[in-house]
């Protein structure tokens, strides 16, 4: 069952925290683990993992706990202790992920107080203590015996081992389980003597002995400084009193810190200054660049534009001779040959656009210009024709009347033909004047217009 | 039993590694309960320069209630009872806004904030509150005077 509620819940057990098992929370970590492994309540990572309806991950028994204390009486939810959401159901199934990754946290075997050093994942504890560790106390297999033993100490022989032994040399009474230590080690009895004064003494005093003995010879303190002296401990106060190395030993240190720190700053120094050169190189380049850009950008508006790839690829070999010669980088390289290029479009553009302007300046004051021009032409025609009009009044005139003595109509004369040409007051002799005269009709010298021109 | 173990852990991590300003260490050796906090006043605030002494109780149903944090040391504040027992108002310390995953440096942390910078909504000290809101200035000089006064530096 995956999903359970609260009672059913605080009524099943964890599997993992009964007293008989190692307590996977007193472990030492050896290793940092990540906070998302850790159990918010205990702070350790999780044990048996629960999960809410929110999705907030719980040890088994936190979890418990916080119910117990959270729930309140009369309802069947509880708040989640990281968020808050009411809750009333627990699902035991979490991502094995989850699991695997708490049970593969490094962990100190939970008897390395008795010596044991082994260092497993936390999921392989309880079979470890369980069946491999040396160090963990059995009861010992003879029933009358009450005692515990280390689990290595039985070995195979499955006998009581805690009855006493006399120690032959230093007839003092010794468990049988410790015998071999005690001969081994811990017998008083047991003597050596020491390399340096030649003192005998017990051997468990061997090592308190040797941080001690005025006899052991030992390298003058300033030794590192290119003192040669060796000297026994009892008389090196004296030898440090004598000795100029060690009275300019602290000068020297001082040095040391000094010449270490200027060293760091040189190094720094080194740094900034590499990164400079290269800026200069990536600078140089840079300008070089343009320069030939420049150049390259005047012969090419000489040159027309089936010539421009050529003149493109001159370019490139140039510039990667450049190249060679300041910065290895061919990015930089690239980067810089790209910018140099961009600044030639942007110039050839601005070129564009001046040209531009200036064409249609000149188009827009040469425009005015004809028009001017226009205007007086037509003027000076208007002029020309009115003046070809009055010239061809009289003649007009002269051919009226010879019409009209040619065709014999008895109205026209001069004097009609005259008032014709100054009003049509009378109708019937203009009408008649008009069906006789049609295309010649009289024009007045201030008429203006097209019809005349039609004439 | 599952309390304690949180506490050691809690503890020897902030003694490892404590939160700019603060250091952690128990009253009472044989007491996990009780812990003794010196926490630097926030630069830039009227406490600069004054350490002040807290007290953290922690119950023994923690982490499932809320520690109770008080100062020792007197402090002009607004959220600090101006009394014997400097309790201070933390609204993630109340019983229904205590959360079992807060842990007690963002407790401290927290604490420190305050004193940074006072919410005078919350206050506990109205008057002081009042004058944090409309002179303050005057407030400014006050909170110095007592930092100077109870909290200097030894």
């Amino acid at each position: 069952m995956s999903t359970m509620d609260l009672q059913e819940f605080l009524a099943s057990e964890a599997t993992h925290d009964r007293d008989d098992l190692v307590d996977l929370r007193a472990l030492d970590f050896v290793s940092s683990y990540d906070s998302h492994l850790m159990c918010p309540i205990c702070h350790c990572p999780f044990v048996e993992p629960v999960r809410l309806q929110c999705d907030h991950v719980f040890c088994y028994k936190c979890l418990q706990s916080a119910i117990t204390i959270f729930r309140s009486a009369d309802t069947d939810e509880f708040p989640c202790p990281s968020c808050r959401t009411p809750t009333s159901r627990v699902s035991t199934s979490v991502p094995r992920l989850l699991i695997n990754m708490c049970d593969e946290i490094q962990v100190q075997c939970p008897l390395q107080a008795e010596g044991c050093a082994e260092v497993l994942p936390r999921g392989h504890v309880q079979s470890h203590v369980d069946k491999y560790c040396g160090y963990r106390l059995v009861p010992c297999p003879d029933d009358s015996c009450e005692k515990t033993i280390r689990k290595k100490d039985l070995q195979s022989e499955e006998r009581c081992l805690h009855g006493y032994f006399r120690c032959s040399r230093c007839e003092e009474d010794v468990m049988e389980k410790d015998y071999e230590e005690h001969d081994e080690e811990l017998c008083p009895s047991l003597e050596t003597s020491c390399v340096d004064c030649g003192t005998t003494l017990p051997q468990r005093e061997l090592k308190k002995h040797v941080d001690t003995c005025p006899d052991v010879v030992s390298p003058c303190s300033a030794s590192k400084y290119g003192c040669p002296v060796k000297i026994r401990r009892a008389d090196s106060a004296i030898h440090e009193q004598i000795c100029p190395l060690v009275s300019m030993g602290p000068y020297f240190e001082a040095q040391n810190t000094r010449l270490n720190s200027l060293e760091l700053t040189m190094r720094h120094l080194q740094q900034r200054n590499e990164i400079f050169e290269d800026g200069m190189a990536n600078i140089r380049t840079t300008l070089l660049e343009s320069a030939r850009a420049g150049r390259g950008s005047n012969r090419r508006r000489s040159l027309t534009e089936d010539d421009m790839n050529p003149t493109r690829s001159e370019d490139d070999e140039s510039a990667e001779r450049s190249s060679n010669v300041f910065s290895s980088n061919a990015t930089t390289y690239l980067l810089s040959l790209h910018e140099s290029l961009r600044e030639e479009v942007n110039q050839v553009s601005h070129a564009l656009t001046d040209l531009d302007a200036r064409a249609s300046m000149t188009i827009m004051n040469e425009c005015l210009r004809i028009k001017e021009d226009m205007a007086h032409t037509n003027a000076a025609v208007n002029s020309v024709r009115l003046q070809v009009q009055w010239l061809m009044n009289p003649r007009l005139h002269n051919g009226a009347r010879t019409g009209g003595i040619r065709s014999n109509t008895a109205t026209p004369g001069n004097e009609t033909a005259r008032s014709q040409l100054t009003s049509t007051s009378a109708p019937g002799s203009s009408s008649a004047a008009g069906s006789s005269l049609g295309p010649l009709r009289p024009r007045r010298p201030s008429d203006s217009g097209r019809e005349g021109t039609k004439l | 039993m599952g309390s304690q173990k949180r506490i050691a852990k809690e503890l020897s991590e902030l003694v490892e590694s404590p939160p700019a300003g603060i250091s952690v260490e128990l009253a009472d050796e044989a007491n996990l309960y009780e812990w003794k906090v010196h926490m630097k006043g926030p630069e830039g605030s009227p406490y600069q320069g004054g350490v002040f002494l807290l007290k953290l109780s922690l119950p023994t149903a923690y982490p499932f209630k809320p520690p109770t944090v008080s100062f020792a040391t007197k402090i002009y504040h607004p959220n600090v009872t101006n009394d014997e027992k400097g309790s201070m108002c933390l609204g993630m310390l109340r019983a229904d806004e205590w959360k079992p995953s807060s842990k007690i440096s963002a407790v401290l942390q927290f604490a420190r904030q305050l004193l940074a910078e006072p919410m005078p909504d919350d206050a506990i000290e109205g008057r002081i509150a009042e004058q944090y809101r409309n002179d303050r200035q005057r407030y400014d000089e006050v909170a110095r005077e007592w930092t100077r006064k109870h909290a200097a530096h030894q």
